[in-house]
């Protein structure tokens, strides 16, 4: 082997500190996080209410999703057409989605045109008029999506599984709502949703761009100091029972491949062991040389991809291992995994812990680069209640991670009650999982018990 | 706009590697992107998939690098990396740390140049059934996953280079032995079949010398012509149905149009967007908004480098028929024909292409990617200028002939329905 084919080493680590983060609170109470980034004359802002899907638990299922797609629809006085031409002619990109703990509201304009842009969020957030022939357009939207959800073998999955992971809890509830929930919202409970949840202290705007932050600090106060406060906390019963049968299974007879969900209730973000947690997870399946990667799809040739991720919802979390296999490997595949799974018992060696930690800390600056990455992890300061300095002090939080961490993590998952949840032509595995000792649960799309066909 | 003129160095090795280098220092990172001019345009009928499952082969290792190691070593590096295979190309890609731009340099060269020896049938195997699992689980599977194939196949002529899909029909994929896949590199793999993009935080000299230690020694060999193509026409209109497990019907309307940076491509474009594009576009407005028949409707433009088409897709609301969702499709395009486009129409979809030029400049590896995509169709890798006035030198009025020259041409249509129905 010549000098040349051999491995290049790297000469000298990368220096990569973060600007700092500038932060205020308006009187009313809604929080200001904000970085400034010169490279491109654009700004990017996520303004984030704590108004989501759970708290449809307290209402009909749906019932935040719909407000977040009426919002827009008309708002001082401007129809839903004039608006969405505002936001076009100023090339500005204005969207909003709804998830189970807020509805977000994301704008990206060119800095000439922030002014007008950042007014014309105001009008929407601040002065709605949700106007009934637009509702009911939407609504009608929504349950046709619904409908079409049984078309999609991932969105199945995905809506039992949390059903299954998170049982009876407001976060077992799919945002989009059921068919029959949402066949029973109407217009008053959208009204009543906004102006129980839209509240200056359960917001926060987390922007980046490429003025002061005394600038963007001046155009926030400017158009939202009448956003109105409340003293009005709405509490959310937190205890969770899932059931502890086995394989959860949905039957979609045309299927070629089944959807395969497995994981279970892992907690929320907090500091002592996020990173042990991360670390962990980049050596069993966050990434591509995973040992279940390795395994399924690199060994076996199973699967085009598998992943597992520890996701971390505002109030609790779960980890979840997510691949689709042909129908005839549905049990061998799944075999495979809990095999890794077991072998977690013995822990993970310290080549395996180094490897993660050196490609976590290098890639640490390729977190930074566009503005959507900027606003989404301001977002996650304020979402986690993270301290500011969080960035500043990751690399070090992550490399004093030891061993024995993250074998107590690799452990807590090997001895965990997992859910396994299948999606796909139940009569190609039902027999091989039965013979193999687990037990069936049939599902319907609600992941609720379904008679057996 | 001087922000969308970018300053670049191109050379050309020896062994003819075309290598262009970029400075960005705003970040401490460096994106390596490489085009090799080969994508399933140059595939045979019989033999189709095999430019993708190739691309499966160069993540696989080479000579100097173990399976698995090519992964790792980006990975160990804090990078991140991946390919693509599309009709007209492939590309292959790194974003990294500016430190370890050697690594990239060293892993890119060495799957160039000393592949073939690494290549074993146990690998081969494994990727085969890799690549059997994605066409399932991203076509096969997905609801009205199969349409692409049913378009390009029904609406390109017989032998046409887009008339399979990339990803290749199932019994060829199968059909592919490693000999297929020795004899796709020995053809196509040259370097002088490839340019190779350095951009970021780098010195262009110090770039340069790393390429040529790394790539110079690579021996080129000739590579095929490439295709040749004409636009062509349908002789009538063309009806496809296919039965899938849907709730709803969808409508497919695919007129065949022109290649990209053609006359009349950039146009078409903004036909697309005047359709559809905002909530107040022409279709959504009367489908969607007034008369909610469609759950949704999208219109494109897509061209490459041997043929284009504009492509229509409608979701019927319940209960009401694709012919419906046609016959007000066309309406509103002869509208279009007939009374043309207003003033506001037609900023807004200027201002949108301004806005939008100016956001694809956040991240270096699309800048990469983007300074190989106009080397590779127009032959100047800084034609970001140029191109933002393909689209500002547009006018009303050529909109109005536009949508004349559509309602003009004969169109496939494709109609994806229930199984049950």
């Amino acid at each position: 082997m010549s000098v040349t084919r051999t491995k290049p080493e790297l000469k000298n680590e990368i220096k990569f500190q973060l600007d700092n983060i500038a932060t205020q609170t308006l009187e009313n109470g809604l929080k200001l996080f904000y970085l400034r980034k010169e490279k491109l004359p654009m700004l990017r802002l996520n303004f984030v209410v704590e108004a989501g899907g759970k708290f449809d638990f307290l209402s009909k299922p749906g019932t935040a999703r719909l407000t977040s797609q009426v919002i827009d629809e008309g708002a001082d006085g401007l129809s839903a057409l004039e608006l969405s031409d505002e936001f076009d002619l100023l090339g500005t990109d204005f969207s909003i989605s709804a998830d189970n703990d807020f509805i977000i509201f994301s704008l990206q304009s060119l800095t000439e045109n922030f002014d007008k842009s950042i007014e014309l969020l105001s009008k929407v957030i601040l002065k709605p008029d949700f106007p009934e022939k637009e509702f009911e357009r939407e609504k009608k939207k929504l349950t046709v999506s619904i409908m079409q959800l049984k078309d999609d073998p991932e969105m199945i999955a995905e809506q039992i599984f949390d059903k299954i992971i998170f049982g009876n809890h407001y976060y077992g509830l799919p945002v989009r709502g059921y068919l029959d929930t949402v066949e029973n919202i109407f217009p008053d409970d959208i009204k009543n949703h906004y102006q129980k949840y839209f509240k200056a202290e359960n917001s926060f705007i987390a922007a980046a761009g490429n003025i002061p932050s005394e600038e963007f600090f001046h155009y926030a106060e400017k158009y939202f100091n009448t956003f109105l406060s409340s003293s009005e906390k709405i509490l959310l019963p937190e205890s969770i029972e899932t059931p502890d049968k086995k394989v959860f299974v949905y039957d979609k007879p045309d299927s070629v491949q089944t959807e395969i969900r497995i994981g279970y209730l892992s907690g929320r973000r907090i500091l002592s062991d996020y990173f042990s947690k991360l670390l962990f997870n980049t050596i069993f399946g966050g990434q591509f040389n995973s040992r279940l990667n390795s395994n399924l799809r690199e060994k076996k040739g199973l699967t085009y991809g598998i992943h597992s991720h520890f996701i971390y919802y505002k109030n609790s979390g779960y980890f979840s291992i997510n691949t689709s296999v042909s129908s005839e490997n549905t049990f061998e595949a799944v075999k495979e995994i809990l095999n890794e799974m077991q072998n977690l018992e013995n822990g993970v060696t310290k080549e395996e812990l180094e490897f993660a930690k050196t490609s976590l800390t290098r890639k640490f600056p390729l977190n930074f680069e566009n503005y959507r990455q900027l606003t989404s992890n301001l977002s996650a300061l304020a979402i986690h209640n993270l301290p500011l300095s969080y960035f500043n002090d990751y690399l070090q939080n992550l490399n004093s991670v030891t061993l024995e961490q993250v074998n107590e993590q690799a452990k807590k998952l090997s001895q965990s009650d997992m859910k396994i949840i299948l999606v796909g032509n139940k009569i190609s595995f039902t027999e091989q999982f039965v013979f193999n000792g687990f037990e069936i649960v049939d599902v319907d799309e609600k992941g609720m018990k379904a008679k057996i066909k | 706009m001087s922000l969308l003129n970018l300053s670049y160095t191109k050379t050309k090795l020896k062994n003819g590697l075309e290598v262009i280098i970029h400075q960005d220092k705003s970040l401490p990172l460096v994106a390596v992107n490489i085009w090799y001019k080969v994508g399933s345009a140059n595939e045979k009928p019989g033999k189709t998939g095999l430019a993708h499952l190739f691309e499966h082969m160069m993540f696989q290792g080479s000579e100097n690098v173990a399976k698995e190691m090519h992964f790792k070593y980006i990975q160990e590096a804090g990078g991140i990396l991946n390919g693509s295979t599309s009709f007209d190309r492939t590309n292959y890609y790194e974003k990294l740390p500016s430190n370890a731009l050697e690594i990239a340099l060293w892993l890119e060269s060495d799957r160039m140049g000393f592949l073939l020896k690494a290549l074993d049938e146990s690998k081969f195997e494994n990727q085969k059934s890799v690549v059997i699992n994605e066409r399932l689980e991203r076509y096969d599977n997905q609801p009205y996953g199969l349409a692409w194939e049913l378009i390009v196949k029904n609406l390109f002529p017989k032998g046409h280079p887009y008339s399979w899909p990339t990803i290749g029909f199932k019994e060829d994929i199968e059909s592919f032995t490693l000999d297929d896949v020795i004899n796709f590199f020995k053809l196509y793999y040259s370097p002088s079949n490839a340019t190779l993009v350095i951009a970021g935080d780098v010195d262009a000299e110090e770039a340069i010398n790393l390429v040529e230690k790394y790539f110079g020694e690579i021996p080129q060999y000739e590579t095929p012509p490439f295709p040749q193509t004409e636009n062509f026409t349908l002789a009538e209109n063309f009806y496809v149905e296919h039965k899938d497990n849907v709730q709803l019907p969808r409508l497919y309307l695919a007129f065949p149009t022109v290649k990209c940076y053609q006359p009349d491509d950039a146009e078409f474009e903004i036909l697309s967007d005047i359709l559809s594009g905002s909530k107040n576009s022409r279709l959504n407005k009367r489908l969607v908004f007034d008369e909610q028949i469609a759950q949704d409707v999208s219109a494109f433009q897509f061209s490459g480098k041997y043929g284009g088409m504009f492509i229509i897709v409608s979701t019927a609301k319940p209960g009401i028929s694709l012919s419906e969702l046609k016959k007000k499709i066309l309406e509103e395009i002869s509208l279009i024909d007939s009374k043309g486009i207003t003033e506001k129409e037609f900023l807004k979809t200027q201002n949108g292409i301004k806005s939008n030029f100016i956001s694809a400049l956040q991240n270096i590896d699309h800048i990469a990617d983007h300074l190989n995509h106009y080397n590779f169709y127009l032959g100047e890798p800084n034609s970001f200028e140029f191109d933002v006035n393909r689209y500002q030198s547009v006018k009303p009025d050529d909109i109005q002939k536009i949508a004349g020259k559509l309602l003009s041409k004969n169109y496939l249509e494709l109609n994806i329905i229930s199984k049950e129905s």
